[in-house]
């Protein structure tokens, strides 16, 4: 169970003159500070996969960054089944299995080494590594590849890779930012199974897309999150139901709610 | 730690480029590079001292003696007949002749009678030859012969023909040992050498453990890793010092192995004389103060490294830390410039100093322990700073 309250994140811009004019124009730029993110609130249960949507540059990316730790929310508070991630992050962060979306891989390395690295770095033991990678190579269909350089790889394979990288301590919580984008339809289908099977573990998932259909497919819960602010928040049913029409639809009722 | 530091060396000796630029390069450039250099010089000496010159000489009546010696010569000289009013600039500058000697009237009268000679040697000094050293050897001879013939006529002993020709003589008696003397020409150089091959060495994996991990997008991933900031930061830093003082050493090593090999017969007498005059002790002191130099550079290129946004930018940025750091380094070899007084305080020149007197062997072992202490202390500084950038989102999310 995760729960996410009345988070928000601000950066300083340096130069506000440097800025486009549609980017002053965002309400958001407030003097020296750029309010990325000013209040997010969504949780997500066991077993449960929340779609996180929302235009380019509504603040998802930065969301979920403050989820996985790597950067500290300025306000807000985010809790993994009871532990405070902002108060222990070095706990939190084992329970969390985070891939983010502009990731890449260590191209002198094998994917298993790519793997094996972080693995310890999480302080998975050598034999539990080495079983669990065999496990993930199967699930993700990789066995063909994984001792080869990651350099070599197709985007695929490096996405394959990321996320196998991104599971192998076992994570109460796996967060995922746009897993699929720039996938083909066989690895796009590789990584929605993969998640279903996450779901069925029990484990919550919360990944945020440009496609609609994955969110169909497979989500509980739709979050929508426009200029820094949920506008939407709830069951998969309830979103659907705000247009007559197609999702699309209710995505743009959802953002038109908010403006 | 030491997982970090065993993943990075791991990629790090993956890397052929880098593995080119560490180890082959210093192992078979520089040797190549000297022993080239070596072999033309050594071979244009030689066939200055071979070729065989043509010579025109004017008033060979007056020196009997030293046209029939050149003549005898022939595989080293060779006579070219010109009027005794040519105009021997233009012949040189033709080729036609390579030197002319124009023999004074007197040239072969006692010097009692006839006083000093004056033989004129024309020739064109620019550049590599030995002629004038080839007419030498001719002409001591003769001028051996007037001596004795001058100091007969006066009825000489030897103490006086000695005296005569050398009234006063100056005999140096210098305290400075041939270590202290070879420590002062190769010890300024040798810091030098050592600290940017230093420096070099640690360039490659620093931008690619910084700026590389932040362009192929690994950086994040790393962050969010349940290890402590700091761990990270000290096995990358581990890595870069630990390239840079590989590098260094791999080269100093090649160098001198190599300078025995290609130096050989008497030199490696020498060179052996003055290794040996350094004692184990030394040595072990010397790369004592490399180590926190190449922590200095580490965790400076380091810093940087992460700063920087891309590959690009860092190498920019680490070009212009090389500009910087050379100039401590060049101070230290300036003449005059010793550990008395404001330079022991200068970091880095008071280390490349050190090093210098080390192996001159006149090395105050007190001041070391300062200024190994300051030196560690601000290699240590850097590291904190290293540390505490490592934790500034502003400089990982640029």
């Amino acid at each position: 169970m995760i729960e996410i309250k009345g988070l928000a994140k601000k950066f300083v811009v340096e130069n506000v003159k440097k800025l486009s004019d549609q980017e002053k124009q965002d309400p958001r730029l407030k003097g020296r500070f750029f309010h990325s993110v000013e209040d997010v609130n969504f949780n997500c249960d066991k077993g449960q996969v929340l779609g996180l949507l929302g235009p380019n540059g509504a603040g998802k990316t930065t969301t979920l960054r403050m989820l996985s730790t790597a950067i500290k929310p300025t306000a807000g508070s985010v809790s993994i089944n009871g532990v405070d991630i902002l108060a222990e992050p070095l706990i939190a962060r084992r329970k969390i299995g985070f891939l983010s979306g502009s990731t890449g891989l260590y191209g002198r390395l094998t994917g298993r080494e790519n793997i094996e690295y972080f693995g310890r770095l999480h302080g998975v033991s050598e034999s539990d590594l080495k079983y669990r990678i065999d496990e993930l190579a199967n699930l993700l269909d990789m066995q063909s590849f994984l001792d080869r350089r990651s350099e070599s790889f197709s985007t695929g394979m490096k996405q394959k890779t990321s996320i196998a990288r991104a599971v192998i301590h076992q994570p109460e919580v796996v967060i995922l930012d746009e897993p699929t984008t720039g996938l083909d339809i066989m690895a796009t289908q590789t990584v929605l199974d993969f998640i279903r099977r996450l779901k069925a573990q029990g484990t919550p998932v919360i990944f945020s897309t440009h496609h609609l259909d994955e969110v169909d497919e497979l989500c509980d819960k739709v979050t929508v999150i426009d200029k820094g602010r949920t506008c939407f928040d709830g069951s998969l049913q309830d979103f659907k139901a705000l247009s007559a029409g197609s999702m699309h639809e209710s995505f743009l009722t959802t953002i038109k709610g908010a403006a | 730690m030491w997982l970090v530091f065993k993943k990075e060396l791991l990629e790090l000796l993956r890397d052929r480029k880098t593995l080119f630029f560490m180890i082959a390069l210093p192992l078979l450039l520089f040797p190549l590079i000297f022993g080239a250099f070596g072999f033309f010089a050594s071979k244009a000496v030689k066939d200055a001292e071979t070729k065989v010159l043509k010579y025109a000489i004017v008033g060979s009546e007056y020196a009997p003696g030293l046209s029939a010696s050149l003549a005898e010569a022939s595989d080293k000289f060779e006579r070219v007949e010109v009027a005794a009013d040519a105009d021997f600039k233009q012949l040189i500058r033709d080729e036609t002749i390579d030197f002319a000697l124009k023999v004074p009237s007197n040239y072969d009268q006692p010097v009692l009678e006839g006083g000093q000679a004056t033989l004129v040697l024309v020739l064109n000094d620019a550049g590599l030859n030995m002629v004038q050293s080839r007419i030498k050897e001719l002409i001591d001879s003769q001028i051996e012969d007037k001596r004795r013939q001058a100091f007969d006529a006066l009825a000489l002993s030897d103490l006086q023909q000695a005296g005569l020709l050398k009234p006063v003589v100056i005999e140096k008696e210098d305290v400075a040992d041939s270590r202290e003397n070879w420590g002062e020409k190769i010890g300024g150089f040798l810091p030098y050498i050592l600290f940017l091959l230093c420096l070099q060495g640690a360039m490659y994996p620093a931008t690619d453990m910084g700026a590389g991990e932040k362009e192929r997008g690994t950086l994040e991933t790393l962050l969010i890793s349940p290890t402590e900031r700091y761990k990270l930061v000290l096995g990358k830093f581990l890595t870069i010092a630990f390239a840079g003082v590989t590098c260094a050493l791999m080269t100093i090593l090649s160098m001198a192995v190599w300078g025995v090999v290609l130096s050989q017969g008497m030199a490696i007498k020498v060179v052996g004389e003055f290794m040996s005059a350094i004692s184990v002790l030394d040595f072990i002191l010397m790369f004592l103060m490399l180590a926190p130099i190449a922590a200095i550079f580490a965790a400076l290129l380091l810093s940087l490294s992460i700063y920087a946004r891309s590959f690009k930018e860092a190498q920019s940025y680490m070009g212009s830390l090389i500009m910087v750091a050379i100039l401590p380094i060049v101070m230290a070899m300036m003449p005059g410039v010793d550990l008395k007084g404001g330079w022991a305080w200068v970091p880095i020149t008071n280390v490349a100093l050190a090093i210098k007197e080390l192996i001159k062997g006149t090395m105050d072992y007190v001041s070391l322990f300062a200024i190994f202490g300051s030196t560690v202390l601000i290699a240590g500084a850097l590291i904190a700073f290293c540390v505490y950038w490592f934790n500034q989102e502003k400089v990982l999310f640029r």
